[in-house]
């Protein structure tokens, strides 16, 4: 069964990194001029503003930087209210807002240890793979 | 936002410092309006930006003393779109020399009319701004009618994971400040509750009873950390300012008050990082140091200060990031009463975003105005020469240092 979600940004550029979730892989995007990650997807180096983009493969494994909880309902149900959401530092330095599976708000612990998991989820471009973190 | 309210601003320079005076403030009747808004009796109207702001500008206008020939200058700010700049001069009955449309939210606009005051535009700018976020029924975060479209990539782009609305910027730079200085939900509630309790004696405010903090408890989160009180209104509203040339700004019907300083910080690149991880602090810390520069004064001599209460957090984060208070103290300032009248820092007199009006920052400025002219009424701050305002969204940080006429 798969969750229905608000719709993502899709178009060039942001549907290369869901096609790399598809395939159960998270990558942003590293501007091979700086060095700096760019994220969410952009068409120039949020850093430098180079174009020279490559998609990084992530590790998968962060630490959670900061957490919430959704009351007010704003998606309609979807997800349905209370929901989670956490601010996971990847280990490449990149702040990545994703939800919690397997714990919630009360587990979290600044610094927490996860890691990266997919999550079967549908907006009405089709279904998708959501990428979320779990306990590592 | 980032892309609406970006406005070429002039150098923060010490000799733009005290040249141009605010002479006239106007607002509307953000109380009885919300009221009214919220009632609905039959025959109610919904108001609109053009009647909003002309009742700012009446206001003002009268307030000021001056006649409407004396006014050269128009400067438009409307948030959600209102009439061009023309047009709104012949509704208001002006003949402008100058007149623009000046960006929106209190992140420039003021400095811009100042500067061009400084170049001989104008000698006289009556500023507008006006919003009917409520009438037009605004939403804040989701995918629904009346929410945003555009803006920064963080008003949208993480709706697959369920995540957006500026509550929520709130809310994740507010965990991590909290889980890092052991700051507790009810410590917080402090924040939003002085606030009100200034609200209280504010009649224009649209919230004015007081709560305890077992009210502020048993509100329901908004996100969580977060609670309905930690979070700003959405009224409809306008604020005229009649800004004029310094030297033409004496011997007027108030006290004038100087246009002392101005600074600018903006996130450009890895906000999560810039926002959350760093509380904005580095953008915050050196839009003060530019405006405190300019103007020639320190922390300890602003006397009062209006920081940009979208949530109660916020305040508390633009307190410490401009030097006011230590890093991972605002809270704790705040519960032994830094922000009353009588404290260190009385702040957010009128009673802020939080409890009297989002006017998007303009509200800020005139109440500081009536603090430093001394007219205030039943809240006002003793002994005052400067004050400071600020306005910080989510990526960007904008401060104003206001001076009395007479101080030095």
């Amino acid at each position: 069964m798969s969750e229905k979600r608000a719709d993502r940004t899709l178009g060039p550029g942001h549907d290369t990194f869901w096609e790399y979730c598809a395939k159960g892989e998270l990558r942003i995007q590293k501007c091979t001029d700086c060095g700096g990650m760019t994220w969410p997807v952009a068409q120039t180096c949020e850093h430098c503003g180079s174009e020279a983009l490559n998609w990084e493969r992530m590790s998968g494994k962060g630490t959670v930087l900061s957490w919430c909880q959704f009351h007010q309902d704003y998606y309609r149900g979807a997800p349905p209210v209370p929901y989670d959401c956490i601010l996971v530092d990847l280990a490449e330095r990149v702040p990545f807002i994703s939800n919690p599976k397997g714990f919630g708000y009360d587990d979290i612990a600044l610094g927490m240890a996860v890691k990266l998991a997919f999550l079967d989820c549908e907006d009405s471009a089709g279904p998708f793979k959501l990428p979320v973190f779990e306990r590592a | 936002m980032a892309d609406i309210y970006k406005i070429d601003m002039p150098p923060a320079a010490r000799e733009l410092s005290r040249k141009a005076s605010i002479v006239g403030i106007g607002e509307s009747d953000y109380a009885d309006d919300y009221k009214a808004q919220r009632a609905k009796l039959p025959g109610f109207e919904s108001p609109t930006v053009e009647s909003l702001t002309m009742r700012a500008f009446e206001r003002a206008l009268a307030d000021s003393g001056l006649r409407r020939e004396d006014i050269d200058g128009l400067a438009c700010s409307f948030t959600y779109g209102g009439p061009p700049p023309e047009e709104m001069a012949q509704m208001l009955g002006l003949c402008p020399r100058y007149c623009e449309t000046n960006g929106n939210i209190m992140a420039g606009p003021l400095p811009v009319v100042c500067g061009a005051i400084a170049e001989g535009k104008a000698d006289c700018v009556a500023m507008i701004y006006g919003v009917a976020s409520r009438s037009i029924g605004r939403v804040f975060g989701g995918t629904g009618p009346g929410s945003l479209h555009g803006g920064p990539s963080s008003y949208y782009y993480f709706h697959p994971w369920g995540w957006s609305s500026q509550a929520a910027h709130w809310a994740m730079i507010c965990s991590l400040y909290m889980a890092k200085y052991g700051v507790r939900e009810e410590d917080l509630g402090a924040v939003a509750q002085q606030v009100r309790r200034h609200a209280s004696r504010n009649p224009n405010a649209v919230m004015q009873k007081p709560f305890t903090i077992e009210e502020y408890m048993a509100s329901r989160y908004i996100v969580r950390p977060l609670h309905l009180l930690d979070i700003c209104l959405v009224n409809d509203g306008a604020v005229c300012l009649i800004v004029r040339r310094a030297d033409m700004a004496r011997d007027m019907a108030h006290m004038p008050v100087d246009v002392a300083g101005w600074g600018e910080g903006i996130v450009t690149h890895n906000k999560f990082d810039f926002m959350v991880r760093q509380q904005l602090r580095p953008q915050i810390a050196q839009a003060g140091r530019q405006a405190f520069a300019m103007a020639g004064l320190s922390q300890a001599e602003i006397g009062h200060f209006e920081g940009y209460d979208a949530s109660s957090f916020h305040l508390i984060n633009q307190i410490e990031g401009l030097g006011f208070v230590p890093q991972g103290e605002g809270v704790a300032f705040c519960q032994a009463g830094g922000m009353e009248l009588d404290g260190r820092l009385p702040t957010n007199t009128e009673g802020g975003n939080l409890s009297a009006s989002y006017m998007h920052g303009w509200s800020q400025v005139a109440e500081t105005v009536r603090q430093l002219r001394g007219e205030a009424g039943e809240r006002q701050v003793a002994g005052l020469s400067y004050a400071m305002t600020c306005l910080a969204q989510t990526d960007q940080a904008h401060p104003l240092i206001f001076a009395r006429g007479d101080a030095p």
